[in-house]
């Protein structure tokens, strides 16, 4: 009989547990489709009418472990994991080594916390334990039930932060739990337990330190482990993981109270956190000299303090949790890399604490701004997010309306005008929380969604036009109201243009942080930047002006005004800085320009793409957007084509760059990291001044010259070095 | 008996045999499979290639959640998937009784 091998095994579930449909049974075809593949030609396919040859090469192949996330291997389930004994409680009869592995799992805990914040799946990280699941089981043995607690709990709350923040990027794996058990009865309790393990231990390590007169006293308190020489030792290792784990979720809880009003209490933690974990790096020698399983494997990759493998963990449990394909394999961070991540998590939670959160838009775009600069990871970027705009509001304190308003430099009275209740008013309160969220995204998705929302702010500008108009004519009667909506409306749409071109400026600029540009393209990339701002330049002027022009109206009379106009006027700061910024890229691209002409070196050439066709590759959303409007390859080839280094005016960009910063430093007085960028900027005008005075005295008479562009004093301007080869 | 010969003719002719034409029947009905691991599939019969490598749609995998039974099963969907034959144990198909005489009647022609 041709019955398939296996076919008694299969009768005995196919009974009770796949049901076949009503009426019907399950018959065995083995044999009909082995006569059936014998009689198919080679090419030839059993299939029915719809039958889509290239959705089926979409099919996840059984038993492949690239693409089957079910394949046994250990065990069937968690239960029969557990009842082989995978995961034992207690650890060991012998108290020295049950807390030797419990100090062992404490550590492999934060290996796999690490490894899932920068990516990993819950399932092959934290939750390749086994004691996570069935809490119950843990329940008699205090110290490691509570630090099960207190794991579960922080996941939780990480998860709800990140999905809270929507940052859908790549990361987004790091959310999906697939049915794990992230939350468990009893989770919110954790902190009272860990503080009783807390107590517990702080009288154990009191009592092994006491002198041996007083031990008599303390004996009633039943030391943690055996050995009474090592007892300090270990309860100070223990003591020290605990403790960060206490301290690591009440930043997590502050972070999230509203308003930032847990800010200064997470600073506390944070410093906490820190000092924690100087202490656990402290306990790795004393642990590793005490391990039961003497020196193993790799210093590098061992994933505890000790060195031992951790008992009770399996990631292949999971496997079936962690996605409906098996993810990537992913290497565990190692221990002391878990720790430095850490570190580093910690340092940007405390800058973001650290920041004052007066809800002005300027102070906000700087903050989501500057915070970048450390590179901040997806838990530490949620966290910004989460900060910057709650329940609507700006820093959960002002409504989106009334930062636009002050932004625009409008009148305190203007956040109350009815014209805010108008769609297009709103959509731009949206287009404002998209470029908070875009601001607080990885570098490479952010430039990538800066470039797509440059479109979106053109419109609104046109769809605000349209709806002042409307307004205009409709509600607004009075001339009083006429003339207060005619302010609110021309403010509002130089406001939108100004931060439009702030957009294009940072799309460009972060090409630079991206590697996006080769050196011979720098000429046309500084050509736009400088054409941008040179736009954002005139648009700030404006604002100004008009806010300055709004405000005298109101307060002088008419006799006095000709004559202030020309007295009060002083540029402001950060219109200076922009008009440093156009300086130093103006000369940057004559500079490029002169060595194309003359040098015949950095020229825009190759095989595949000609000049023109990477200008529109790299400028195409702005061109779309129409930013600025009739900047093109022709307008830059016309631009560049015959600048040459004896152009007189070239001279003088570096070194007007150089005399800004000079005097913008009184301006920022009180702003170091204003002065900082000062100084970056001044270096590069400097020696790109150098550099070009020697090109122009040399020239193409030395063809040894070798000249190189590199981001040596800034990350956005490079500096020219001339060296001889 | 003119079996091997029939067949032999019949695709001469360019015509499917009838093994070939019952299994084309079975095309999207619901099939059970069972795995060299203890697992099973079920799902809708998508295609079957010489080597009689089979593809379920919309299929559900089902496992014993210990390896002695017997013992609770476990299920999950999991979409399109390809069986390996080298993997497969056993291959049911979900029919009544009438379709089930008729499918031997069918095959005893072979």
């Amino acid at each position: 009989m041709a019955e398939a091998d296996g076919g008694g095994d299969a009768k005995a579930p196919l009974s009770s547990s796949i049901p076949s449909g009503k009426d019907t049974a399950w018959f065995d075809v083995s044999s009909l489709l082995h006569r059936a593949c014998h009689d198919l030609q080679n090419d030839e396919l059993i299939t029915g009418e719809n039958f889509n040859l290239f959705a089926a090469m979409s099919a996840l192949e059984i038993m492949d472990p690239k693409m089957d996330s079910g394949i046994v291997s250990t065990y069937y389930s968690v239960d029969e994991a557990i009842e082989n004994g995978a995961a034992p409680i207690p650890l060991s009869f012998d108290r020295t080594s049950d807390i030797q592995c419990v100090i062992d799992i404490m550590d492999h805990f934060l290996a796999c916390e690490a490894t899932w914040h920068k990516g990993g799946s819950l399932a092959q990280t934290v939750f390749s334990c086994t004691y996570l699941f069935r809490p119950e089981r843990t329940s008699s043995h205090a110290l490691l039930h509570s630090f099960c607690r207190v794991i579960r709990a922080t996941c939780s709350a990480l998860v709800s932060a990140v999905s809270d923040a929507r940052t859908n990027e790549e990361e987004d794996l790091f959310t999906m739990a697939y049915g794990l058990p992230l939350k468990a009865n009893g989770d919110e309790k954790c902190l009272s337990m860990i503080h009783a393990v807390d107590e517990t231990l702080c009288r154990q390590l009191k009592a092994c330190k006491a002198p041996v007169s007083k031990k008599t006293v303390l004996e009633d308190i039943e030391p943690l482990q055996t050995h009474l020489d090592l007892e300090e030792g270990f309860c100070k290792a223990v003591l020290c993981r605990i403790r960060f784990r206490k301290h690591f979720y009440h930043v997590l809880t502050c972070l999230r109270k509203p308003q930032g009003r847990g800010l200064e209490l997470a600073k506390k933690h944070i410093i906490s956190c820190l000092s924690e974990l100087d202490s656990m790096l402290n306990t790795e020698e004393f642990l590793r000299h005490n391990s039961a399983c003497g020196t193993v494997g790799n210093e590098d990759e061992k994933t505890t303090a000790s060195g031992c493998q951790p008992v009770g963990f399996d990631s292949t449990l999971n496997s079936r949790s962690a996605a409906p394909t098996p993810p990537r394999a992913i290497k565990l961070l190692s221990w002391k890399k878990a720790v430095n991540y850490f570190q580093k998590l910690l340092h940007d939670l405390d800058v973001i604490c650290s920041y004052p959160l007066d809800p002005v838009f300027d102070g906000a775009m700087r903050f989501a701004v500057d915070v970048q600069k450390f590179q901040p990871d997806l838990v530490a970027r949620a966290h910004i997010q989460l900060l910057l705009v709650q329940d609507g509001k700006l820093y959960g304190r002002e409504s989106l309306f009334a930062v636009i308003c002050k932004a625009a430099l409008l009148p305190e009275g203007a956040k109350n005008h009815d014209i805010q209740k108008t769609e297009s008013v709103q959509q731009l309160g949206q287009l404002l929380v998209t470029l908070f969220r875009v601001l607080c995204a990885n570098t490479a998705w952010q430039r990538r969604k800066l470039g797509k929302i440059l479109q979106d702010w053109r419109i609104i500008y046109v769809q605000l036009e349209l709806a002042f108009r409307k307004e205009f004519g409709e509600a607004a009667s009075t001339p009083v109201e006429q003339d207060l909506l005619l302010t609110v409306c021309k403010h509002i749409l130089i406001w939108v243009e100004e931060q439009t071109y702030w957009i294009a400026l940072r799309f460009l600029m972060l090409g630079f942080e991206l590697e996006l540009y080769s050196t011979d393209e720098y000429c046309m990339v500084y050509w736009y930047i400088y054409i941008i701002l040179i736009k954002l330049a005139e648009k700030t002027h404006l604002k100004i002006m008009l806010s300055n022009d709004s405000s005298r109206r109101k307060s002088k009379k008419k006799k006095d005004f000709v004559k202030d106009v020309g007295k009060d006027y002083q540029v402001p700061p950060v219109l200076q800085l922009l008009q440093c910024y156009t300086y130093v890229a103006q000369g940057l691209m004559m500079l490029l320009a002169s060595l194309r002409n003359e040098n015949k070196i950095f020229l825009c050439q190759g095989p595949f793409n000609s000049e023109h066709e990477r200008f529109v590759q790299h400028f195409e959303l702005l061109q779309k957007a129409c930013l600025p409007d009739h900047a093109s390859f022709f307008s830059f080839s016309e631009t560049v084509t015959n600048i040459r280094f004896a152009t007189v005016s070239m001279h003088n960009c570096f070194k007007d760059a150089q005399k800004i910063t000079k005097d913008l430093r009184g301006g920022f007085a009180n702003d170091p990291d204003r002065l900082a960028e000062l100084r970056q900027i001044e270096q590069v005008a400097e020696h790109n001044h150098v550099a070009l005075n020697l090109l122009c005295r040399l020239g193409s008479l030395e063809p040894s010259l070798k000249i190189s562009f590199d981001f040596i004093h800034h990350p956005h301007f490079v500096t020219a070095s001339v060296k001889r080869s | 008996m003119d079996g091997p010969d029939r067949e032999a003719v019949e695709k001469c002719d360019g015509s499917e045999s009838n093994s070939v034409a019952i299994a084309k029947k079975l095309i999207h009905g619901r099939m059970l499979i069972g795995i060299k691991d203890g697992r099973f599939f079920v799902g809708a019969f998508y295609c079957m290639d010489k080597q009689g490598n089979i593809i379920l749609q919309d299929a559900v995998e089902y496992r014993s959640t210990r390896r002695s039974s017997p013992s609770p099963m476990e299920h999950r969907g999991v979409g399109l998937i390809l069986i390996p034959s080298a993997c497969r144990t056993s291959c049911h198909v979900d029919c009544s009784v009438q379709d089930q005489l008729s499918l031997l009647s069918l095959d005893h022609h072979d």
